[in-house]
């Protein structure tokens, strides 16, 4: 049983599904599937940020599509091919978004997240309003993407970059946030100042955070724009924001593999809410709703109840939540830190200000 | 010059509008360190109840403004039993303001789904003739002075609620401090629940108002939240007089920018505000001067 459901054979088992599907499924089927790839790099990045950096910044929708647009308006304008306009794309989705942590360096919470929001919306406009560069509301059909001398269409290409991006990046996320970096970043989200004196630099790593959610998402963008053919305003607007919200609270905050599960879970759900026509608002936000109250960690929470060797070193516990459970699998040397409320005059008296041992 | 007065006038007018949703900002913020992600959405619902009494019951305009701001006041208190309440002791602020954000997009949709989808946009019918009136040089609309006059009312009324009322002691109080307010017996819980109420009431009060000037669709109340937190923020986040200064404000600059350089810079104005005063001065023109650090 322990074997089947390894985390790592349920690993392989995904991606060789996600590769062989574009063979056995019928051409909406495998649409689907590459929006799932990248709703999981997209809630990957943003569950980087917010899960493990506790950075709760609104502007990820934002940077894919700038990803997206920043790609086919480089192949549009300047007849660039998608080999270099896709990095192009990402590259210009990583520097604003390096450049949103400057606000963040000064803001937290509620003030950086409505920064981030006037910054997304701000974008949104200029994609709906800049015409002469982003061609406007309508949106633009981005050159075809030749794959030459691959025999194979732009769907297929594209379909397989997805996949390969979708596993290195998950991969990469893994054991990222298990090295220095992902404990920096959990050391930033449990208490700023207690980070600070352990020697973590803020600028570092918050600029490193928000760098590399841009680049997820600027990579979903990019592929984005290649897979849909098609670049317009709309698909980029707060709906965007709340899925990709949904999909990181959906899979679990602060767990790169719940992440995983978030992305395929949310994309399922968005095309069923689609096919039976009910409010994806409704849907979504309810969602949201739901797993914030009742469920805050997501369903690798029922996961990991039954199946404790999909333990990960830095996984989420809410303050006062830690059970033998939870901590049962760990090995001795975890690092794992009890995550505390934001205000620090909240904690018990108990626990030591500042968490745990990092 | 003419230009520039018409401008500065309608930019007044809505002004007022804005002002009255930030103060429901304002006065939840200072409560509760929450920003009511689904304020917006206070004003979007108060407009559709508006609207649902008077053009589609035929009622007369005020008993459909009492109710409609009835309404919301009860709409506020849900959004304090489902997003604050129960999270407010044992979660962090991000989860306060992901189940906000959840609940904005829920009531959104729901609007969507009772008053007509996308791309449909109800019309309210004026209040008054809607002639121009010529007053000392500048034209105004007599619907705007009507507006004008009505959102300083409801703002003063605001301000003898929280200096004269029991309520509105309690609420400063709790504001003010609230484990000291707890010491002394105020149930703060209840406390916190009612200000979501009056903010409700008052953003819905400005949605009521500003019917019969605009069109209503489920998506104005994002649009609004927006502009009205940008003239929150401007004043400050903590100050009454500071959000209704940020009203007028963001009310005129969104004029003249629409007015000098391009329409739609109207939209975007209120965001570049938010963006400057957010990072060189977070504590805007009337805050406290101080922002908590740890």
């Amino acid at each position: 049983m322990q074997v089947l459901v390894g985390k790592r054979a349920f690993l392989t088992a995904l991606f060789v599904f996600l590769f062989v599907i574009p063979w056995i499924a019928n051409e909406y089927h495998t649409f689907v599937a590459n929006l799932i790839l990248l709703y999981v790099i997209l809630s990957l990045g943003l569950n980087l940020l917010i899960g493990f950096a506790g950075q709760l910044a609104l502007a990820n929708a934002a940077m894919y599509g700038i990803g997206a647009y920043g790609t086919g308006l480089l192949m549009k304008h300047f007849g660039l091919p998608f080999w270099i306009s896709a990095p192009g794309g990402v590259a210009i989705a990583v520097i604003s978004g390096t450049l949103l942590a400057l606000p963040a360096l000064r803001l937290s919470g509620i003030y950086l997240a409505l920064a981030t929001l006037a910054f997304a919306q701000f974008t949104f406009w200029l994609m709906t309003h800049w015409t002469p560069v982003t061609f406007g509301a309508g949106g633009f059909i981005p050159p075809p993407i030749d794959f030459s001398p691959l025999p194979i269409t732009q769907e297929t290409g594209i379909y397989y970059l997805s996949w390969g991006a979708a596993l290195v990046l998950y991969v990469f996320a893994k054991h990222a946030m298990e090295s220095p970096i992902g404990r920096a970043f959990v050391a930033i989200r449990d208490g700023e100042v207690a980070a600070q004196a352990l020697g973590i630099d803020l600028l570092k790593y918050k600029s490193l955070a928000f760098a590399l959610s841009g680049f997820y998402a600027g990579v979903a963008g990019a592929l984005y724009s290649g897979m849909l053919g098609f670049v317009g305003p709309e698909s980029f607007d707060l709906l965007q924001m709340v899925l990709h919200k949904a999909a990181v609270v959906l899979g679990g905050m602060g767990s790169v593999i719940g992440s995983l599960i978030g992305g395929v879970l949310l994309t399922v759900l968005v095309e069923l809410t689609k096919e039976f026509k009910f409010s994806i608002e409704v849907a979504f936000g309810g969602l949201l709703i739901v797993f914030v109250l009742f469920q805050p960690n997501g369903v690798i929470v029922f996961v990991r109840r039954l199946l404790p060797g999909w333990n990960e070193r830095l996984h989420y516990v809410p303050p006062g939540k830690e059970t033998e459970e939870d901590f049962g699998a760990v090995p001795e040397t975890d690092p794992e830190a009890p995550a505390e409320p934001d205000d620090p005059a909240e904690v018990p008296a108990t626990q030591p200000r500042g968490g745990g041992p990092v | 010059m003419e230009y520039l007065s018409y401008l500065v006038a309608t930019g007044i007018s809505t002004g007022a509008l804005y002002a009255l949703v930030a103060l429901g900002i304002v006065v939840i913020y200072k409560a509760t360190q929450v920003v009511n992600f689904a304020h917006g959405e206070m004003f979007m619902l108060g407009g559709f109840f508006a609207y649902t009494f008077h053009v589609m019951l035929d009622w007369p305009y005020l008993p459909s403004f009492a109710l409609a701001v009835a309404l919301a006041f009860g709409v506020g208190i849900a959004v304090d039993r489902v997003a604050f309440r129960p999270l407010m002791q044992r979660q962090t602020l991000v989860s306060v303001l992901l189940v906000m954000i959840g609940l904005s997009f829920v009531l959104k949709g729901v609007a969507r789904w009772l008053w007509g989808g996308k791309g449909d946009y109800l019309t309210f019918p004026p209040l008054i003739s809607p002639e121009p009136l010529s007053f000392a040089g500048i034209m105004v609309m007599s619907q705007q002075l009507v507006v004008l006059g009505a959102a300083c009312a409801v703002m003063v009324a605001f301000a003898l609620f929280f200096k004269l009322t029991r309520a509105g002691r309690f609420m400063q109080a709790t504001a003010d401090n609230p484990k000291a307010a707890k010491l002394v017996g105020l149930r703060t819980d209840r406390v916190y629940m009612y200000t979501f109420g009056v903010g409700s009431a008052v953003a819905a009060a400005a949605a009521v108002l500003m019917a019969p000037l605009t069109l209503l669709y489920p998506d104005i109340g994002f649009m609004l939240f927006i502009k009205a937190f940008a003239a929150a923020v401007l004043g400050g986040l903590t100050s009454i007089p500071g959000a209704v200064v940020g009203g007028f404000l963001i009310g005129i600059i969104e004029q003249l920018a629409a007015g000098y350089l391009h329409t739609a810079m109207q939209e975007v104005a209120a965001f570049i505000v938010i963006m400057i005063v957010m990072i060189f001065i977070p504590t805007g023109l009337f805050g406290l001067g101080r922002m908590r650090k740890v």
